[in-house]
C-alpha cells in the first residue's frame, strides 16, 4: 500500500526475456540487483516502489535492501525526469574547459536550474561528477549517449535538434 | 598460545582473537562504536583504532587478529604483538574521530534520554576536545518514526549502522537501511515496511548514543534517577535475562541482560512492553472473605486458619491447581500441602518464533511450565473425571494472573466446588470465583527460581516492593500448611525452601540463589 | 625513448580495429592458444616476472596478486574486471575498450585461466553506455568464436564472461566496494583482511585487475616477460597509457613508456598550453594525487617511486594541467565537491570531513573565510588521510583509501598555493 491507502500497481518487465536472461547470468540472485534495476529504469523512467518491489522479488531481499542501492547510486532516480536528461559533467578538467557556462547556457534557455524539468517535460538539466571523458571536455552527457568537445554554438544547435 | 604486549600489560591470548576482545576482556578500555559483539565487524567508526608496533598504519582493534608469529619475528624476542592503546597518536586520533562525530550533533544532552548512558557522552568526556572548532551550519533534520515503537533522532546518529546490521543479521527482517551516502547518509526504513518485527525493541538498547528510541520510554524519565534490577523476563518459557529499570513503584523500561546461555545480547518486545499489562489492574491487596456477592476484608491471622478449616474439613477432597507463572517453590509448597491431587490450567500459549540467529520466542508464553513438571509429580491431565472419580470438593489455585481467560470447562468445574481458594495479586475471574482470596505478589515483586525450557534454573528476583498486606506466595502456603500440620517445616527463608526441594527432587539439589546468581545454571 | 612503439594502442587509429577480425588479423588470440598449452602456474610465473603492475591506481604488482588465490580450495574462483574507470582525469580504460576490446578480453581469458576461474565479469561504469554495447558485441563475437564458452579452443577450459553495468558511484573503482556493488549492495569497501583473493566475490576467491593491466598480458605471453621488463623502469615497466586533460593543446590518451618525463607529456605530447600561458599546477595520478607545482611538474619522471619521493603518486596515470589563469581555491573546491559527492559515508573521518571541507571552502570562495580556516583545512585534511608522508605512519584512517584521496590533493592545494587561499579572506580580517 503506498501512503494514502491506494494498492501499488504490480511492476511488470515487459522485457521478460532479458530480464530471465540477467537473472541466470549470476551464481546468486542478488547479484542481479543493478541490472534489474537498470532495466526496469529504461522501462519505466524512474525507480518507483512497485519496481522496488519487484526487485526485491526477484532478487529475493527485502525492499529496503533494494531501496538502499537505489539511494547509493546517482544513476538511479526516484521521481520522474524529463525526456531527455541534459547530464553536465562539473569536474575539474570539465570545468576548467567551459563546463559551468554549459550550465548557465542551458539555464537560461530553458529557465531550468540545475535538478528542474522544463515544464513541457522535454528537459531535465543535471550537474553530475567526472563521466570519464576528460580529455574531450567540456563533457554533457545526454541520455545514454556523451557529447564531447562542444562549443556553445554546437550545444545549442544539439539541443535544438532534439525532437 | 601467542603473547600480547598491550600497553604495559603481558596477555596470553587464544590465537585468533582480536585486539579489542582481548582488551574487553581483560578491563582495558578501547573505546568503539560500530563493534558490537553479536554483530559482523565492519569498522567503520575508526574509534578503536590503536598502534600495533611494527605496521605503518593505526589499525582498528576490531579487525586486528593476534596470532603466533615465528619466533625471529617476535617484537623484543618475546611478544607476538606490541599494541599501544594509549599513546601519543593513539589519544589524538581518537580526538579527531570524536569531533567528526560531534560536528553535526546537537549537544543537547539536556534533553537526551540516552543521556547518562550515551557512549559518545562519556567518550567525549574521557578522551574529546571541549569546544567545536565546527564554523558552518549544522545538518540538521526532523526526527522520524522508523516503525510503530521506534523514533530516529538523525541529528543525533552516528551512523555505526548496528541497528542496520541488527535487522540483517539477528532478527533477518532487514527493514533498516542506510538511504544516500557520504554526508547526506542517513538511517531509513521504507515507509510501507516499517521496523515492526518483534525484535525492534533491541535496536534501542544497542544504539550507542541517543539516536534510536523506544516511544515507550522517550522522555519519561532520567536514565539517573532509576533504579536497575537484575532478573528473568517472566513472558515465554526460554526466560530471557533482563535489567529491569524503575522509580518508586513504577517500571520504566526493560532492557535485554547479557546471557551467552539463554538469551545473547537480546530479548522481545513481548516481554520488553509486557510490564505494562501489570500498571492498570485491580489489585488485590488484602486477604478476603465472601460475603454474598461480594468479599470482607480479613487480617492474616483469619485469612491462614479460616482457608487451613476448609481444607481440613474436606482434607483429601481439595485439589491443588499448580501455575507454570508461580516459581518453583510456590509450586512446591503448593504440592507439599496438596499431596493427592495436584491439577493445572491449560497452558497459555502463542507462536513458536525463531529468527535467524536462533533467538527464540517460545510458544509457550509461561515461564516456568518445566519447574512445574520437574517438582510437582504426577499432574492430573483430566481433571473433569478426576472431580467425579476423587469426588473432589475443594480447590485450592495459584492463579496464573491476568493472562488467564476461563474456558466454560474450567467454569463449570469451579461452579461444583464448595469452596474455591485462590491465592492470586489482581481481581481476575478466578478472584472473582473464590470463597477466599489470598494476596501474593504481582510477577515484578516475586522472587524465586524458575527453570526454563532448555532446563536451565534462573533467579527470579523482584523489581518493585510487595504491596499493601499481599505476601510472598511461597510464606503464605507455608502459613497454611503450618496451620494445618503443626509439625511442619518453618522456613525462615526462600533458601530453606530451595534446599527441601533439592531433597526431594535430585536434579534440583545443591541448588542454591547465590550458586544461580545472574546467569543461571543448567540442571544436570 | 623515440624509439618507443605503441603496444596497446597500436592499431586504435585502423579501420574496424574494435572487431575480432581485424584483432585476429593482427595476431590477436595467438596468446590464449599459446596459454592453453601451459599450465596455469607457467602463466602466472610469467607475468610476475614481467613485473606488471597494476593500472587501476595502487600500482600492485599483478602477478603476486595472482598468486594470491589458494590453491586447496572448492570453492569457485572469480576474475573482474575493473572497468569502472571513476577516476577524474582518467579516460584510457574507455579508449582500450572502444578500440580494442578484443585485447582486454583475451588478456581476461588468459588471466581467468591462470587463476582456474570460469565465470568472470567486466564492471563497467554505468555511464559508459557505448563502451558497454561494444563489450557485449566483443563478447558475443568471442562466444561465436569459441574464445569464451564451452571447451575453449577444444582445451577443455569452460569461462563465461558477465558484463555488469555499475550505477554512478566513483567508489566502485575500489575492488571491495566494487565486489560488494557486483554482489547488489551498495559500494562500501570492506574492511581487510579478508582480502579478496581469499574472500572476494560471494565469499569465494576474486582477483579484481584494471582493463589495461589485463590489456597488457597478451603481449607478456607473445613477447615475453623480459622484453615487457625492458620498457622504462624494471620495478614498475611496461606501456604506460597516460591521459592529459586540463588546460592544454591536444589533451588525450598518449601510449608511453613508464617513466617518461612528466614535462614531455605535456609539452610535446599534449601540446603545451593555450594561449602561451604559463604552467602552473599538475595532477600526475588523478585528482587523487597531490598536485605539484611547476616546477616540480618540470622535474619528475612518471615512475611510481620518483612520484612518491614527490609526495605524491602515479596513481592512474591522470594527468591534469592547471595554467596561470586557474584559481587554485576554485579549482580545490572542485575537487573537494568532487569527493564530498562520492564519499561513500562508511567512515567517520571522510563522510564527515567531506562535508566540513567543502562548507569551510564555500564559505571562503564566498567571502566569509577567516585566517584560522587556512590551518584548520590542513589540521582536516590531516585527520581524514593523514600526512603526505609514507614514512609517518600517520595515514589509513579510513577502510580505504578514499581518506587520503581527498585529503592529499586538497592539502597540496593549501600548502602549495597558499597565498592564493589568504587572498580570499576579508580584507579587514586580513589585517586583524
Amino acid at each position: 500500500m503506498n501512503s494514502n491507502g491506494t494498492p501499488k500497481q504490480k511492476f511488470i518487465f515487459t522485457d521478460s526475456g532479458r530480464m530471465e536472461k540477467i537473472l541466470s547470468q549470476y551464481p546468486d540472485k542478488r547479484s542481479a540487483t543493478l541490472p534489474l534495476l537498470h532495466l526496469a529504469q529504461t522501462q519505466e523512467g524512474f525507480i518507483t516502489g512497485a519496481i522496488i518491489d519487484a526487485v526485491a522479488q526477484y532478487t529475493e531481499i527485502h525492499p529496503a535492501e533494494v531501496m538502499d542501492c537505489v539511494s547509493f547510486y546517482t544513476m538511479f532516480f526516484r521521481r520522474p525526469l524529463g525526456t531527455n536528461k541534459l547530464q553536465v559533467c562539473q569536474t575539474l578538467s570539465c570545468s576548467l574547459n567551459g563546463a559551468d557556462d554549459f550550465v548557465d547556457h542551458i539555464t537560461q534557455k530553458y529557465g531550468t536550474k540545475p535538478g528542474e524539468t522544463t515544464s513541457d517535460g522535454k528537459f531535465t538539466l543535471l550537474k553530475v561528477e567526472c563521466l570519464g571523458s576528460c580529455g574531450t571536455a567540456p563533457v554533457i552527457q545526454i541520455n545514454n549517449d556523451y557529447h564531447e568537445g562542444l562549443s556553445i554554438n554546437e550545444l545549442d544547435k544539439l539541443l535544438d535538434s532534439i525532437p | 598460545m601467542p603473547l600480547l604486549k598491550i600497553d604495559d600489560k603481558e596477555i596470553q591470548v587464544e590465537s585468533g582473537t582480536t585486539i579489542l576482545e582481548t582488551a574487553i576482556a581483560s578491563g582495558i578500555e578501547i573505546p568503539y562504536y560500530c563493534y558490537h559483539p553479536a554483530l559482523e565487524v565492519v569498522g567503520s567508526c575508526r574509534m578503536c583504532l590503536v598502534q600495533v608496533e611494527g605496521m605503518s598504519k593505526l589499525q582498528v582493534s576490531c579487525n586486528t587478529f593476534i596470532g603466533e608469529v615465528h619466533p625471529d619475528r617476535k617484537v623484543n624476542g618475546k611478544y607476538d604483538m606490541v599494541v599501544y592503546t594509549q599513546n601519543e597518536l593513539v589519544v589524538k586520533e581518537r580526538k579527531n574521530i570524536l569531533e567528526f562525530l560531534l560536528l553535526n550533533h546537537p549537544l543537547d544532552c539536556p534533553v537526551c534520554d540516552q543521556a547518562g548512558e550515551c557512549y559518545l557522552q562519556d567518550y567525549s568526556f574521557k578522551f574529546g576536545n571541549a569546544h567545536s572548532r565546527f564554523e558552518e551550519e549544522k545538518r540538521v533534520r526532523p526526527n522520524e518514526y522508523l516503525g510503530s515503537q521506534i523514533v530516529i533522532n538523525h541529528n543525533r546518529c552516528i551512523l555505526c549502522s548496528r541497528c542496520v546490521r541488527f535487522t540483517q543479521e539477528i532478527s533477518g527482517t532487514s527493514e533498516l537501511f542506510v538511504e544516500a551516502r557520504g554526508y547526506n547518509s542517513k538511517i531509513a526504513a521504507l515507509e510501507d515496511k516499517p521496523l515492526d518485527n518483534l525484535l525492534a525493541g533491541n535496536v534501542a538498547d544497542i544504539c550507542p548514543v541517543g539516536a534510536l528510541l523506544s516511544t515507550d520510554y522517550i522522555h519519561k524519565n532520567r536514565i539517573w534517577n532509576l533504579e536497575q534490577k537484575p532478573s528473568i523476563c517472566q513472558d515465554c518459557s526460554v526466560g530471557c535475562n533482563v535489567d529491569v529499570f524503575s522509580q518508586q513503584d513504577q517500571i520504566f523500561r526493560l532492557t535485554a541482560r547479557e546471557n551467552q546461555d539463554v538469551n545473547g545480547y537480546f530479548m522481545c518486545d513481548i516481554g520488553r512492553y509486557g510490564f505494562h499489562r501489570f500498571e492498570k489492574i485491580e489489585r488485590i491487596s488484602h486477604p478476603m472473605v465472601r460475603n454474598g456477592k461480594s468479599f470482607n476484608v480479613l487480617d492474616w491471622d483469619e485469612a491462614i486458619k479460616k482457608t487451613a478449616d476448609l481444607i481440613e474439613k474436606s482434607k483429601e477432597k481439595t485439589a491443588g491447581i499448580v501455575s507454570p507463572f508461580h516459581t518453583n517453590e510456590s509450586n512446591y509448597l503448593l504440592g507439599l500441602l496438596m499431596k493427592e491431587t495436584l491439577g493445572y490450567l491449560p497452558p497459555i500459549t502463542g507462536e513458536e518464533i525463531t529468527f535467524p540467529t536462533k533467538f527464540r520466542i517460545s510458544a509457550d508464553r509461561s515461564p516456568n511450565l518445566r519447574g512445574v513438571n520437574d517438582i510437582c509429580g504426577d499432574l492430573v491431565k483430566d481433571f473433569t473425571s478426576i472431580i467425579k472419580t476423587r469426588d473432589i470438593r475443594g480447590l485450592y489455585i495459584l492463579d496464573d494472573g491476568v493472562d488467564r481467560k476461563l474456558d466454560d470447562s474450567w467454569k463449570d468445574i469451579l461452579a461444583k466446588m464448595d469452596f474455591v481458594i485462590v491465592q492470586s495479586y489482581a481481581m481476575t475471574e478466578l478472584a472473582k470465583s473464590a470463597h477466599i482470596v489470598l494476596p501474593g505478589l504481582a510477577p515484578f515483586e516475586r522472587e524465586g527460581t524458575i527453570t526454563n525450557d532448555k532446563g536451565r534454573i534462573q533467579w527470579l528476583r523482584p523489581s518493585l516492593a510487595t504491596k499493601g498486606d499481599s505476601k510472598p506466595d511461597w510464606e503464605i502456603l507455608m502459613l497454611v500448611r503450618n496451620a494445618l500440620h503443626k509439625e511442619s517445616e518453618y522456613f525462615a527463608d526462600l533458601g530453606e525452601v530451595i534446599k527441601k526441594m533439592g531433597d526431594q527432587f535430585p536434579n534440583y539439589s545443591g541448588i542454591s540463589l547465590f550458586k544461580i546468581g545472574t546467569q543461571g545454571m543448567a540442571l544436570t | 625513448m623515440s624509439d618507443f612503439e605503441p603496444v596497446l594502442t597500436e592499431h586504435i587509429h585502423q579501420k574496424d580495429c574494435h572487431t575480432l577480425s581485424f584483432y585476429k588479423s593482427v595476431g590477436g588470440y595467438t596468446a590464449l592458444e599459446k596459454v592453453l598449452k601451459m599450465n596455469p602456474a607457467e602463466v602466472t610465473q610469467e607475468v610476475k616476472d614481467s613485473n606488471l603492475r597494476g593500472r587501476g591506481g595502487a600500482g600492485f604488482p599483478a602477478g603476486i596478486k595472482w598468486g594470491f588465490i589458494p590453491k586447496d580450495t572448492d570453492k569457485p574462483k572469480y576474475l573482474i574486471n575493473n572497468a569502472d574507470e571513476s577516476e577524474p582525469g582518467t579516460f584510457k580504460d574507455r579508449l582500450l575498450m572502444n578500440k580494442v576490446p578484443h585485447q582486454m578480453l583475451e588478456g581476461m581469458i588468459i588471466a581467468a585461466y591462470a587463476i582456474g576461474c570460469q565465470t568472470s565479469f567486466i564492471y563497467i561504469r554505468g555511464e559508459f553506455y557505448k563502451e558497454f554495447k561494444m563489450l557485449e558485441m566483443a563478447v558475443d563475437e568471442a562466444y561465436e568464436s569459441n574464445l569464451l564458452g564451452q571447451n575453449i579452443l577444444g582445451s577443455n577450459y569452460n569461462l563465461d564472461v558477465v558484463i555488469h553495468r555499475g550505477a554512478g558511484a566513483y567508489i566502485c573503482g575500489e575492488e571491495t566496494g566494487l565486489i560488494e556493488s557486483l554482489e547488489g549492495k551498495r559500494g562500501w569497501p570492506r574492511i581487510k583482511p579478508p582480502f579478496p583473493a581469499i574472500e572476494g566475490y560471494l565469499q569465494s576467491p576474486t582477483i579484481v585487475n584494471n582493463v589495461e593491466t589485463l590489456s597488457c598480458i597478451p603481449h607478456i605471453i607473445t613477447r615475453g616477460a623480459s622484453w615487457f621488463k625492458s620498457i622504462g623502469p624494471e620495478k614498475g615497466p611496461g606501456p604506460r597509457l597516460f591521459c592529459i586533460s586540463g588546460r592544454v593543446n591536444n589533451p588525450g590518451v598518449f601510449e608511453e613508456p613508464m617513466g617518461i618525463a612528466l614535462k614531455d607529456l605535456i609539452f610535446e605530447r599534449a601540446g603545451g598550453i593555450p594561449d602561451g600561458k604559463k604552467l602552473k599546477a599538475v595532477f600526475p595520478g588523478g585528482s587523487s594525487s597531490a598536485i605539484l607545482t611547476a616546477e616540480e611538474a618540470l622535474d619528475v619522471n612518471m615512475d611510481f617511486d620518483e612520484l612518491v619521493e614527490k609526495k605524491t603518486m602515479l596513481g592512474s596515470a591522470g594527468v591534469i594541467v592547471m595554467d596561470e589563469t586557474v584559481d587554485m581555491v576554485q579549482a580545490c573546491l572542485n575537487i573537494a565537491r568532487f569527493y564530498a559527492h562520492e564519499s561513500c559515508g562508511q567512515c567517520t573521518p571522510c563522510r564527515e570531513g567531506t562535508g566540513w571541507l567543502v562548507k569551510m571552502l564555500t564559505r571562503l570562495v564566498n567571502g566569509g573565510g577567516t585566517p584560522k580556516d587556512i590551518d584548520m583545512i590542513f589540521e582536516i585534511t590531516d585527520n581524514i588521510g593523514g600526512l603526505i608522508d609514507f614514512s609517518k605512519g600517520s595515514f589509513g584512517k579510513t577502510i580505504c583509501p578514499f581518506g587520503e584521496a581527498v585529503a592529499w590533493p586538497v592539502r597540496s592545494f593549501v600548502e602549495k598555493f597558499k597565498d592564493e587561499f589568504l587572498a580570499y579572506l576579508p580584507k579587514e580580517k586580513v589585517v586583524a
